[in-house]
């Protein structure tokens, strides 16, 4: 390499080097040129433009300016864009000062040669004392000189500390700290953590910084500082503990001190250190598989029988009596009242809202999560509308649980029998029929039995109520404490945050993939009601599929007499059209973002 | 007739209430006024200067900057001094004439474009981004006094307060504008305005280490590079007056 720039740019037509020196006669130019790095070139090689020696000692001809970027070409590329350029018209010269006597610098030494060529200038004693500078200043040959952050030739124009430090600049910097941190092999050697980058990206600041939203969002040097990064246990840093409250403080403010017990890079799965949010990551785990598996079964063995099954009918040429009804088997009659129609209609939409502003946060790093948040406006606006969308839902489920009390104890009765009506057919609180009729199941899907008979709600409907429930206190607690964690700081210490996240997060994977799989499958996609049934939102289905999907309540409404106050018009043309657009659009929506959830779950 | 006017409300209405909602939504965001000259970018000044060879390009920094480093083919016109005398600019109001300067802000051609405009000219144009865009597109700089470039330290403004305090020898050197300077300015700092500083370093005293002092720590270096070349001992206050006002504000 160094032979090949050699040979290109030996002198051609212009005087020897021998003649400049006549005149030239320093020992600058004589003695320490040849010990150079540059020896192995003529004085006219840099020097060009002097044709006639004759003319030049007669100060006829003069040397054109020097121009290192003939034989360091692609340095001069970069160095068009160096700070030092654009902003204060450094050359070449006025940092290589002594061209003339520069020699090569042995490879274990350029680190220290590039420290001691920076502060010539800079003299940042914040650097020198860090960890970093230490380190190389030691001989280590890992540790970060001024340019693996700040680029050699390439020193970026940001103006950090001239104006505010800009999005940009937060967004390179941490890209630059990344690069090493993460890198095992370099990390292992020095005897450091290669999971802090990934522990990082795992909590708010690093998705959130990953999403592409980073200026107000701590990045690495917010919290370790940009040259004074020093491990914790040393009293100059400001991550020591004395100094966590002005260094949490320089974002947040307005919180309890035991606010900084966050931790900052979390690992789960470390038992000894976070034993708290080991037992909450496996709970979590568990409870997701657990709920996923089970129900995952249930739903394939159900649809294994109801598709198998029709099968067989359409081979022996029965039709069910809902289709062909005929008279009052076409009756319409109630089963899900306005109030309860728009309140699902609600859910969807603040449901949808969530799912569509959350989960690309907890996949920041995929390309579908950048896009939806561009759509969104910024992962400001989407947390805005998650926020938005999470009080929607939370009066929701206020408003429910107090129409359940009111279910329970009615005006008049008060607590006389409420435990009758908590179990009573008309509940949505599991009772010991639930588990008989999910036994008959079971023996349904394996061919042993009758399918079992139902009244006005089957478990699994049971279940999906009761899970949304536990969901809205699990979710929805962790969010209300993550809203303002600062504020939650005066209830609950910092690590009780980081379970909160671990919570949200998780719970709300389960709670998207129960929805779309599950929920969606039981509800819509299972053979018989495919591609979707949308009584949910016209309210009303036929008498004749009442008395085929729950007998028990058919008869009970039969025997109290009730029967006649639920009959209804057919549903408007209307109302059907909107209701089959919202339906399956949501059904499409929800197959989509299951795809691409699993899909960023196994392969993200 | 009225029911013909109801059925033309009925049909015009609508459209009618969502455009006036649509210009009203337009109206309530104004869009920025453009500045009272044209703003060029850097490959539309090089052609301008190839089209024209006697283009009025102004370097509206220092001369001691200017002649430093600056667009091939301009010339170096401080704003203190266009605002100062307008007649240095081409007699004719409606040549082209172009301003430039060295920071992206480019505070100091608005500036000097500003007063070229008060005085009538019609042609005024400013360089979008300053020299610093020029540099961006790989164009060449042309120089007639390099100034080698020195290390100079800097000082922050905490450690300046406090060698304020300690140090006799010391003097403050603020290069900013005289009227920045009659504004506010470190106690005890004597104002060389650095537009006529190659004109004006002679009456500083030699015998004391200079402190300079800029608005936002950009000019010290080439100011201080310039007066170590002429023998003084210089240091810098980094990021300027704008660090010192900082720390008085917290204080």
């Amino acid at each position: 390499m160094l032979a090949a720039i050699t040979l290109t740019c030996l002198p051609h037509t212009s005087p020897a080097s021998q003649d400049c020196r006549f005149c030239h006669d320093e020992p600058l130019y004589r003695v320490d040129f040849n010990g150079s790095v540059h020896a192995g070139n003529g004085c006219t090689s840099c020097h060009v433009g002097i044709t006639n020696i004759e003319k030049h000692r007669d100060g006829k001809e003069k040397p054109a300016p020097v121009n290192c970027g003939v034989c360091h070409e692609k340095i001069a590329k970069e160095y068009l864009s160096n700070f030092h350029y654009i902003q204060e018209d450094f050359r070449c010269s006025d940092c290589h000062r002594n061209i003339h006597a520069i020699r090569k610098v042995e490879d274990k030494h350029v680190k220290i040669a590039i420290i001691e060529k920076c502060t010539e200038c800079h003299g940042n004693a914040d650097y020198t004392a860090s960890g970093h500078g230490e380190a190389v200043m030691k001989g280590n040959r890992d540790a970060a000189d001024c340019s693996d952050c700040h680029g050699l030739h390439s020193t970026r124009v940001f103006h950090t500390s001239l104006e505010q430090y800009p999005a940009e600049a937060r967004e390179f910097y941490t890209q630059k700290c990344k690069r090493c941190h993460a890198d095992s092999v370099m990390m292992t050697r020095n005897n450091l953590s290669d999971k802090m980058v990934a522990y990082y990206e795992g909590t708010y600041h690093g998705k959130v910084q990953e999403l592409g939203y980073p200026a107000p969002v701590a990045g690495c040097g917010d919290c370790h500082t940009k040259h004074n990064i020093l491990p914790k246990d040393d009293p100059r840093s400001s991550i020591h503990p004395a100094n966590l409250e002005a260094n949490c403080g320089r974002c947040h403010s307005g919180f309890h001190p035991r606010f900084l017990s966050y931790q900052a890079h979390p690992d789960y799965t470390d038992r000894q250190k976070y034993p708290a949010l080991y037992v909450t990551f496996l709970f979590m785990g568990g409870l997701l598989v657990g709920t996923l598996a089970f129900f995952w079964v249930h739903t394939i063995l159900w649809w294994r029988k109801v598709y198998w099954e029709k099968d067989r009918m359409e081979r022996e040429g029965i039709v069910p009596p809902s289709v062909v009804a005929t008279g009052e088997g076409l009756q319409q009659v109630e089963r899900f009242s306005v109030k309860y129609r728009i309140m699902h209609v609600l859910l969807v939409l603040s449901f949808f809202t969530l799912v569509l502003t959350g989960f690309p946060l907890k996949y920041a790093g995929t390309e579908w999560a950048q896009t939806i948040t561009r759509l969104w406006g910024g992962a400001h606006m989407s947390g805005l509308f998650h926020r938005g969308a999470a009080f929607v839902l939370i009066v929701g489920m206020i408003y429910v649980a107090w129409e359940s009390l009111q279910f329970l104890f009615p005006k008049g009765k008060g607590r006389q029998g409420w435990i009758g009506r908590l179990l009573g057919p008309d509940s949505l609180f599991p009772n010991l029929k639930d588990l008989q009729d999910f036994k008959g199941m079971i023996r349904w899907f394996f061919n042993r039995g009758e399918a079992p008979k139902f009244d006005r709600w089957t478990y699994w409907e049971k279940f999906d109520f009761l899970a949304v429930f536990w969901g809205m206190f699990a979710i929805g607690g962790s969010g209300i404490l993550l809203w303002k964690p600062e504020w939650s700081s005066w209830l609950v210490p910092g690590w009780v945050l980081n379970i909160a996240a671990l919570v949200h997060s998780e719970e709300a994977l389960l709670a998207a993939l129960f929805i779309f799989t599950i929920h969606f499958f039981n509800t819509h996609f299972i053979p018989n009601k495919f591609p979707m049934d949308r009584l949910i939102f016209t309210g009303t289905y036929r008498l004749e599929e009442l008395k085929e999907q729950r007998p028990l309540e058919y008869e009970r409404l039969v025997a109290e007499g009730r029967l006649e106050s639920m009959k209804r018009e057919h549903p408007s043309i209307p109302l059907k059209l909107i209701s089959a657009t919202f339906g399956l659009g949501s059904l499409l929506l929800g197959i989509f973002l299951t795809v691409i959830i699993l899909w960023s779950v196994l392969f993200g | 007739m009225a029911r013909v006017s109801r059925n033309t409300l009925i049909r015009w209405g609508m459209p009618a209430a969502w455009i006036i909602i649509l210009a009203l939504a337009a109206c309530g965001k104004p869009a920025e006024a453009p500045p009272p000259w044209n703003v060029v970018d850097a490959p539309t000044l090089r052609a301008m200067m190839a089209d024209d060879r006697e283009l009025p390009v102004y370097n509206t920094m220092s001369e001691i900057e200017c002649l430093d480093h600056r667009i091939p083919g301009s010339q170096c016109l401080a704003c203190e001094e266009i605002e100062k005398d307008i007649s240095r600019l081409p007699p004719d109001k409606n040549r082209v004439i172009v301003f430039y300067c060295e920071s992206a802000g480019c505070y100091r051609s608005c500036r000097a474009a500003g007063a070229a405009v008060m005085a009538g000219y019609t042609q005024v144009h400013v360089l979008d981004e300053g020299m610093p865009a020029w540099k961006q597109a790989g164009y060449a700089t042309e120089t007639v006094e390099r100034i080698p470039r020195g290390s100079i330290p800097s000082v922050r403004a905490p450690a300046l307060r406090q060698m304020i305090a300690e140090r006799r020898d010391l003097l403050l050197v603020d290069l900013r504008s005289e009227q920045s300077y009659r504004e506010g300015h470190i106690e005890g700092a004597v104002n060389f305005p650095l537009y006529r500083l190659s004109r004006t370093y002679a009456e500083i005293p030699l015998d004391r280490t200079l402190v300079l002092i800029d608005d936002r720590g950009f000019r010290t270096l080439l100011a201080g590079s310039y007066l170590e070349m002429k023998g003084y001992r210089v240091m810098r206050l980094f990021r300027g007056m704008q660090a010192w006002q900082e720390m008085q504000a917290a204080k």
